[in-house]
């Protein structure tokens, strides 16, 4: 939301000032966030494993599959309470590649909502729906 | 291939990726073709682990306010298409090629960095109305000088239609392909070099996000070679990252360069005697 923040000071006629919308905050912090899960989801599949099967490599594959059949089976997984090594390297697989998603995603949100951008929001709507064209090749 | 071999490899090349300015891709894809996996495939890996990369790295950078959203944004346009292009031409391609491809890209990189490192920024004086249009300016604190440095973009038309084939080639080799849009920003659009190689971070993610998508689809990416590849390429970056800051001596960081080359020399080769 575009905010505006109250000046207090001597001044009686304190003036109203907009308080600038920290974007480069919450697209950094959704790229660290993104990246941090990501790699935590990853270490702690492999680190299970290896403590299950004292093994640490995975062989199996992933074909036929879109990017979005893919999250979305690795969250009925989920669901199913199916809970094991390769799903949590999935997971982690599926959090990383979504992370630059979010991130376009939050962008248009800012362009549309708080800066009221035509231009950047036409743009960047523009990035969002070739990234989710991709989602469904196959 | 083994675990614990992934794992090396993948440090290996985050930290030769970091030192060189040139990302981990560019190491590890040679290394990975030479102990016998297919190109394709070491493509395929390569790019999703660029993701984790350029990701990592950009969130500082981004908070640091020196990246600029909006000719990140106004690029992606253009490379996420180029990408999704470059990554269906690799699926149809033959194996040779594309090791010549990356050979050629290895030198074409280094070629670039190295006109880089001898060349200072000099501001735009004069915008185009494009560029003025597409809001492409901002400012950031140099905390090196403790200056706020205010900058302009210009000649949008002409780096937009050049980023689509940055991002083309990021697709095709499954690279971060940095270098190519870092000289794109500076010699084409007079951005300043701090802002090129941060907001070149931002835009690598999103591309990379888009040839991953191809790959994926065609059943390229393997997880269980994925994740120590992401795992050990990050750490590997990591560490990279925390030397390089360290270092005074451009010396050290032009040695790593100059491994590249001979990584590029010997891609071509291979793409020559047939693999």
């Amino acid at each position: 939301m575009a905010q505006r923040a109250r000046t207090h000071g001597s001044d009686p006629a304190a003036t109203e000032t907009p308080a600038r919308f920290d974007m480069e905050g919450v697209v950094g912090y959704i790229l660290f966030g993104g990246v941090l899960v990501s790699m935590a989801l990853v270490a702690a599949g492999v680190t299970w494993r290896w403590i299950a099967t004292g093994h640490v490599a995975f062989d199996y594959s992933i074909t036929g599959m879109n990017l979005l059949e893919f999250v979305l089976t690795d969250i009925r997984q989920v669901a199913d309470h199916a809970l094991r090594p390769r799903l949590l390297v999935n997971l982690g697989i599926a959090v990383l590649m979504l992370t630059p998603y979010a991130r376009v995603l939050a962008s248009l949100l800012y362009f549309a909502v708080v800066e009221r951008n035509g231009k950047f929001t036409l743009f960047t709507g523009f990035v969002l729906s070739v990234l989710t064209y991709s989602l469904f090749l196959r | 291939m083994p675990f614990a071999l992934l794992v090396f490899i993948s440090v290996v090349a985050g930290f030769v990726g970091a030192m060189s300015g040139m990302g981990g891709g560019v190491v590890l894809i040679p290394a990975l073709t030479f102990f016998g996996m297919d190109i394709k495939h070491a493509i395929a890996i390569s790019i999703v682990s660029v993701i984790a990369t350029s990701s990592g790295s950009a969130s500082a950078y981004v908070r640091d306010r020196i990246t600029n959203l909006k000719v990140g944004m106004f690029l992606e346009m253009f490379t996420i298409v180029g990408a999704l292009a470059g990554a269906a031409i690799t699926l149809a391609s033959a194996q040779r090629p594309l090791f010549f491809a990356f050979g050629m890209m290895l030198l074409g990189s280094w070629g670039a960095l190295f006109a880089e490192g001898n060349r200072a920024w000099e501001p735009v004086t004069h915008q185009d109305a494009f560029s003025h249009w597409l809001e492409l300016e901002g400012s950031y604190c140099d905390q090196a000088v403790q200056q706020t440095i205010h900058y302009r973009g210009a000649r949008a038309y002409l780096g937009g239609p050049l980023m689509f084939g940055a991002g083309l080639i990021a697709g095709l080799l499954g690279i971060g392909a940095g270098a190519l849009k870092v000289l794109i920003h500076d010699l084409v659009m007079g951005l300043p070099p701090k802002v090129s190689t941060t907001t070149s971070n931002l835009i690598i993610g999103v591309t990379a996000l888009a040839g991953t998508s191809v790959y994926l689809a065609a059943g390229l990416i393997d997880p269980g070679l994925a994740a120590p590849v992401i795992l050990g390429i990050v750490v590997g970056a990591f560490i990279g990252t925390r030397v390089l800051v360290r270092l005074t001596n451009q010396a050290v960081r032009r040695f790593f360069q100059v491994i590249l080359v001979g990584l590029g020399i010997e891609m071509i080769v291979r793409g020559i005697r047939g693999v």
